[in-house]
């Protein structure tokens, strides 16, 4: 992408926008940009085992705050696409789901690491 | 239950089926995990009252729900009118309504065809049809009108469980004390406004079969008619449904009598009671249309089979109507004085309004 172009998309945007505050957009692209990122940020908190809860202590401590709402879907999701394996545990006298990643999700894992690295290289490039 | 449970239990009747019981057990986990951070921090146990703001946090426990669900359909005509939110909801009562409406057309068609009545094919499928029109339209209007308040008001939720009922109000703009307990505290705005609806419904319905029969009838009425009874106690009908318009709208201007509401309930189930003893008395429910002899002849196993059928339901709607009010006047009887109503004020003074 050009500058030019990248200049043309943020003003579009603008435009097609017109009642809305900068801070409303500024907030909304920071929401899509954080979500592309979230899987990424699961699988790799998830190279040691947690539970829902730590995992999203854990994430949030790190700066990647997510809701429940958003964790335990997308948990599942990962589950079903054979990259986590869960299994519940007692613990502190209650039962608790503990997630960690399968050999599938270590591999998934790598190869979005790879691909995150370079689209960070780009960006730094074009930045 | 506890507040934790009751929220769980109003997320989980929007969980898909299959994965109802472990979402809901990982939910609460997580919950529970989030109280017990927080206690600690504070050194001491929860308040309700942070502990309800643990669970506002949270969301609206339909909106949770959605989230966990794969099938996101809705009904659109144009713009969306039902989101992924209610469907499935929208889709099991027009299911349930369906199938009971239908049911009752199998039935008077089967008597119809049992007693020797010809029955053609596009009686069938125009009343068929027509049914299926009118459930469609009323189950969409009110499911439309639930999701726009739901995507308008998405923070006044409130928690139900099922027998020991929890009422979270959320009503930011009053924000008066919450109020939790195993009974309901107050009647919901909603529910006022939802029997406000139904009723002005019932009643033109009402007034509408008293000129259009075929709307009770349906195909039937090319040959049959109301017997007299109908008709007369059509006032004393009209006048308790209007007056439980009444009552709707005091619980909404007064939504804290929940008292008041449980005595006049025990009324009109007891009115309807004295209205379903003259109906049986009245002894047949339907005539033949065509009041000559030949007219008399021809119907006269269907008119026969059909007030049967009558007969049976209106008993059956006695004995159940007899034993409401017993439970209904039991609770009364249990439940504590000056707990909700008229004498509640001292309930009432305590929000600070």
């Amino acid at each position: 992408m050009t500058t030019y172009t990248v200049y043309r998309t943020v003003c579009g945007v603008h435009y097609m926008t017109p009642g809305t505050n900068n801070h409303e957009l500024f907030e909304n692209l920071r929401l899509e940009l954080r979500r592309g990122s979230l899987v990424l940020a699961v699988l790799a908190a998830l190279r040691k085992e947690h539970y829902g809860y730590t995992l999203r202590k854990t994430l949030s401590e790190q700066g990647m705050a997510i809701d429940e709402g958003t964790l335990y879907p997308l948990l599942r999701r990962l589950e079903s696409h054979g990259l986590l394996v869960s299994e519940w545990r007692e613990e502190d006298k209650r039962n608790k789901r503990f997630y960690k990643l399968s050999a599938d999700g270590k591999e998934m894992l790598k190869q979005l690491l790879t691909e995150w690295q370079g689209i960070n290289s780009s960006l730094n490039g074009m930045l | 239950m506890d507040l934790v449970d009751r929220y769980v239990r109003a997320v989980s009747k929007g969980l898909p089926e299959e994965q109802r019981e472990d979402i809901t057990r990982e939910l609460s986990e997580d919950i529970r995990s989030e109280m017990e951070d927080r206690q600690r921090e504070m050194g001491r146990e929860l308040t309700e009252a942070e502990q309800e703001a643990v669970l506002k946090q949270r969301g609206n426990p339909l909106l949770l729900a959605a989230r966990y669900r794969q099938d996101q359909r809705s009904v659109a005509f144009g713009g969306q009118i039902i989101g992924p939110v209610l469907f499935p909801f929208y889709i099991k009562v027009l299911s349930f309504n369906l199938g009971l409406t239908f049911l009752v057309v199998a039935i008077i068609f089967t008597a119809l065809a049992v007693s020797g009545q010809k029955v053609g094919f596009n009686y069938i499928v125009s009343t068929c049809l027509l049914q299926l029109f009118i459930q469609l339209s009323v189950v969409t209007l009110i499911f439309a009108l639930v999701e726009r308040h739901l995507t308008k008001h998405p923070d006044r939720w409130h928690v139900k469980g099922m027998g020991g009922k929890f009422r979270l109000d959320l009503n930011i703009e009053r924000d008066i004390q919450l109020r939790i307990g195993s009974n309901r505290r107050e009647v919901s705005r909603f529910e006022s406004l939802s029997i406000i609806v139904a009723c002005a419904v019932a009643i033109g319905w009402m007034t509408a079969v008293q000129n259009f029969p075929i709307l009770i009838l349906g195909p039937a009425a090319a040959f049959l008619k109301l017997a007299p009874i109908w008709y007369q106690i059509y006032f004393p009908i009209a006048a308790l449904t209007a007056l439980e318009i009444v009552r709707a709208i005091i619980n909404l201007v007064r939504p804290d009598w929940v008292r008041f509401r449980s005595y006049y309930g025990v009324f009109v189930q007891a009115a309807g009671l004295v209205i379903v003893y003259f109906l049986i008395k009245a002894g047949h429910w339907v005539e033949a249309a065509n009041s000559g002899a030949s007219g008399a002849v021809n119907f006269a196993r269907t008119v026969e089979i059909i007030n049967q059928v009558f007969l049976y339901a209106l008993v059956g709607t006695a004995v159940f109507s007899g034993v409401m009010i017993l439970i209904r006047v039991m609770r009364l009887v249990r439940q504590p004085h000056g707990h909700n109503g008229p004498a509640g004020v001292g309930a009432r003074a305590k929000e600070g309004n």
